[in-house]
């Protein structure tokens, strides 16, 4: 109650600032490329998109990227855990977005339009992408399987890096709480046909310790370097050349304890990450309609984590992960009359090996789609199909239809409808893992086969077993979505803009871990993975943004979300889902009402940012995220989330950031995040108190200029 | 311990400490609490329904005890692995509404990889909290080694306190209701 006061209050306070607008302003239209995979002016794009420009990220003035997206209505940051009726595991590599209540694993990440590699347990690490080298993030919500293929079943999150504009050279420091430290270098070159940007980067952390009662860091300390460069080279009027390269490593400081034969034991070693990759285009304009481009792009990432007993310096455990990925795409593009045809067919290969795997894997997939946008002075639309056909799984046929409707110059109504898919990941098929300590047995379901007949040649099965059953399982369905989006969008008075939005995603084949009907002979189960349940995801999302006297721009966001498992519905309809307090030891019937839905999801969450333009070139930028109470953890005995003692609290994050502009090009930021210092140790592990941060960025060639002229 | 059990025992089961308001003497309704290794190699605690108690490991080879558990391996007093003519019967029904309990389908642990309460079925494992959590609104019966009848409930499975990296042991909580006249009416 007390925390809904709290964000009322906030509202009301923003609401206040915008009632004393002037109506002059109007905002340039941003462009935009995620949404169709044509540029396009985002106000004619009929999906509900979220931009972060590349001036918002310097306001704001944070280095890591899940930060800057939790700023966003609708985004959130899952902490640690993967949802759990989405059968997820404790992830240690970081954190992922949470997208219209889906977890991270269905949001598809790219870098300049093409996919990253390398999730753990099916999140990609974002904070491994450098914000510095950033222009402009593109945010697309709902199903975008017609354009991407797998996994852009909630949305795109599209990372667009800078692109050489001028000649200029920028170097930055940054330093922040736990001894963080970060410095960075950027130039651009334009030189006759050929044009090139360079990033370079150093960062460090110390970590930090959340428990001082137990041996080693809550977070580790970690060094990590950044490279890329991206070549534009104008060959001809007509045949243009990109070419980009970018390399990214990190060094994780392990020390901790582990228990070798019933004694704790010092352990210590590094965790290494790589990530890098090679995208090559050729475009070449056919006439003044229609262009083709030719891509090929090659991706590859890598972690391996080796710690050894202090003691003696035995290896003590080395885990890997290694992925290679090369996408080959050819596109042709057309426009009449505003009206452009989009086709493209393309090929992917994929290789991927583990320590938890019994050999290393190679995939493919083979895609073809096309698009044809309609352009018109008061509708929009956007129809759309691909085709995909993986080597692992069955035939993908993925339509998307969207379309805008202007009823006059301040409002715009939006619809779509698509269809996505998520590949089953690579440990649902392929992991071939047996715990050491309890010495229970996990098989991905291509490995079931393989696995059971190892087991019982090696008699951890008894003779008299039927494994025949398991022996031909068909190959795991991809999980796939029906989504749906409406907005309305209302530009009321030129500089204040609503959007009120709703969606639903319609889920089905969600891929689950099962017990086998049988134990090993140590009496451990045996686990496999099944397409076993279906879930929903509905809401709704409001956000306005405001102008006031070109000065102050306000940001306010709220969603409203449920996701709910069909299946546990079902059973609570039946009468075969029963709780049992955890005090009083009493059983009964689980009541809908009881219900909450998926774990690790808010029902509400909320966002505003204020940024002030203020005298003598001071920005000042203040933001406050609200979380609502999410699902934690079953107390009661039916896994699902149906008693309130299950639930987080609620919680705000705030921050501010205040920049100073000299004319002699240089910019100097102070800020703090977390600023109510909230924390909770074991639910929230990334929230370690305030951290205060400086950073100050150089404009090499201003500054050069200006002490030429003294 | 047993402080911490007398009191559950009777602000959950309140009509078993109310003993003037249960007539047949015939049954004994408890809840009761065992400690088990939290290894899948280390022995067995045994326990003995009539009773009510754990059953010294060197009485393995009698018909002392009913069931034997160690992390959550239940193994019961028959066949495979006792003299006795235990069985169990693992139903989804809700404890306190059971009157009756079956008198044919009890399952043996034919060998130990088939067994009659299958390890993983009977609980939710949390990778999050770690725990182990008897899924709700289930109840076991059992014909005792020595042919009487219960029926058991799983309240909770936790950690014994420990130091050091892991726990040894788990504490088992469960009440049942032993019908000491033989037949399988509770």
């Amino acid at each position: 109650m007390k925390t809904r006061y709290i964000l009322f209050i906030f509202l009301l306070t923003s609401f206040a600032s915008v009632a004393q607008l002037d109506t002059t302003s109007k905002s340039l239209q941003q462009v935009v490329i995620t949404a169709t995979r044509t540029v396009k002016s985002i106000g004619d794009v009929p999906l509900p998109i979220t931009v972060i420009t590349e001036k918002q990220l310097q306001n704001l003035g944070l280095q890591k990227l899940t930060d800057v997206l939790q700023t966003q209505a609708g985004l959130q940051l899952s902490n640690n855990i993967l949802g759990q009726s989405l059968q997820g595991y404790p992830n240690p590599f970081g954190s992922g977005i949470q997208l219209q209540g889906l977890d991270a694993a269905y949001t598809l990440i790219l870098m300049d339009g093409m996919p990253m590699t390398g999730r753990n347990a099916g999140v990609l690490n974002l904070d491994r992408i450098n914000v510095n080298n950033i222009k402009q993030i593109e945010i697309i919500k709902g199903p975008a399987a017609s354009l991407y293929g797998a996994d852009a079943l909630a949305g795109v999150i599209n990372i667009i890096t800078k692109a050489s504009t001028a000649n200029t050279l920028n170097a930055q420091v940054h330093y922040a709480t736990n001894n963080t430290t970060g410095v960075n270098v950027s130039s651009s070159i334009q030189h006759k046909k050929i044009s090139t940007q360079l990033f370079l980067s150093r960062f460090s952390t110390n970590g930090y310790d959340l428990d001082k009662t137990i041996y080693g860091k809550t977070s580790d300390p970690s060094e990590n370097y950044t490279a890329t460069i991206k070549n534009d080279y104008k060959i001809s009027s007509t045949l243009l050349f990109k070419n980009q390269l970018r390399y990214y490593t990190q060094k994780q400081f392990n020390n901790y304890l582990v228990d070798v034969a019933q004694q704790p034991q010092i352990v210590k070693g590094t965790s290494i990450e790589k990530d890098w990759g090679v995208h090559n285009e050729l475009i070449k304009t056919l006439n003044k309609l229609s262009k083709l481009t030719a891509k090929v792009y090659l991706t590859g990432y890598a972690n391996n984590a080796k710690v050894y007993v202090q003691k003696n310096n035995s290896l003590f455990d080395n885990t890997f992960l290694q992925q290679l990925f090369l996408k080959n795409e050819l596109l042709y593009e057309r426009t009449k009359n505003n009206n452009t045809f989009l086709t493209g067919a393309g090929v992917d290969y994929e290789t991927i090996n583990s320590s938890r795997y019994a050999n290393k894997k190679e995939l493919s997939n083979i895609y073809g789609f096309a698009q044809q946008e309609f352009s018109h002075k008061k509708y929009n639309l956007v129809a759309g199909i691909r085709l995909d056909k993986h080597s692992l799984f069955n035939a993908q046929l993925n339509p998307r239809l969207a379309a805008s409707y202007k009823i006059n110059s301040k409002l715009q109504l939006n619809a779509s409808i698509g269809r996505g898919f998520k590949a089953p990941d690579f440990r649902q098929q392929f992991l071939f893992f047996t715990n050491s300590i309890v010495g229970y047995t996990l098989f991905g379901v291509n490995e079931l086969s393989n696995g059971l007949q190892q087991l019982k040649q090696q008699g951890q099965l008894e003779a008299n077993i039927n494994i025949n059953p398991f022996l031909n399982i068909p190959n795991l369905l991809a999980e796939t979505s029906v989504g749906i989006n409406a907005e309305v969008k209302w530009n009321f008075l030129n500089n204040i803009k609503i959007t009120t939005g709703f969606f639903r995603n319609d889920i089905t084949n969600l891929i689950e871990r099962y017990n086998l009907p049988f134990t090993k002979t140590n009496g451990q189960a045996i686990f496999s993975y099944q397409n076993i349940n279906n879930v929903f995801t509905q809401g709704a999302v409001f956000s306005l943004q405001a102008i006031v006297q070109k000065k102050i721009t306000i940001n306010v966001g709220y969603q409203y979300l449920q996701a709910i498992d069909k299946n546990v519905v079902t059973q609570i309809k039946n009468k075969q889902i029963v709780k049992r307090d955890p005090v009083t030891f009493v059983s009964s019937y689980t009541t809908k009402s009881e219900y909450g839905g998926l774990f690790n999801r808010s029902k509400h969450t909320a966002t505003t940012q204020v940024t002030f333009q203020l005298p003598q070139a001071y920005i000042l930028n203040t933001r406050l995220i609200y979380n609502g109470k999410s699902g934690y953890a079953d107390i009661n005995g039916n896994a699902i989330l149906d008693d309130e003692r299950e639930y987080t609290n609620a919680y705000f994050l705030a921050g501010l950031t205040i920049s100073k502009n000299f004319n002699k090009g240089i910019q100097l930021q102070a800020g703090a995040d977390n600023l109510l210092a909230h924390m909770d140790i074991l639910r929230l592990p990334h929230l370690n108190g305030r951290n205060y941060f400086f950073t100050a960025n150089f404009n090499i060639n201003k500054l050069f200029k200006h002490s030429q002229i003294q | 311990m047993m402080a911490v059990i007398a009191l559950v025992a009777c602000s959950s089961l309140i009509t078993s400490c109310k003993k003037d308001e249960t007539p047949q003497i015939t049954i004994v309704t408890k809840t009761d609490s065992l400690s088990v290794n939290f290894s899948s190699s280390k022995p067995f605690a045994f326990f003995n329904f009539k009773n009510g108690v754990v059953v010294a490991n060197a009485d393995s080879a009698s018909t002392k005890w009913d069931f034997g558990l160690r992390f959550t391996t239940f193994i019961l007093n028959s066949n495979a692995y006792g003299p006795g003519n235990a069985g169990a019967i693992f139903q989804n029904t809700l404890y306190s509404a059971v009157t009756e309990a079956p008198t044919t389908g009890y399952a043996y642990d034919t060998s130990s990889a088939q067994k009659a309460i299958k390890d993983g079925s009977w609980y939710n494992y949390n990778p999050t909290t770690r725990s182990f959590s008897p899924k709700a609104g289930q109840t076991f019966f059992f014909r005792t080694a020595d042919n009487f009848y219960v029926k058991m409930e799983l309240l909770a499975v936790d950690y014994a306190a420990f130091v050091g990296m892991q726990p040894d042991k788990l504490i088992y909580r469960f009440r049942y209701t032993y019908q000491a006249n033989g037949s399988t009416k509770f």
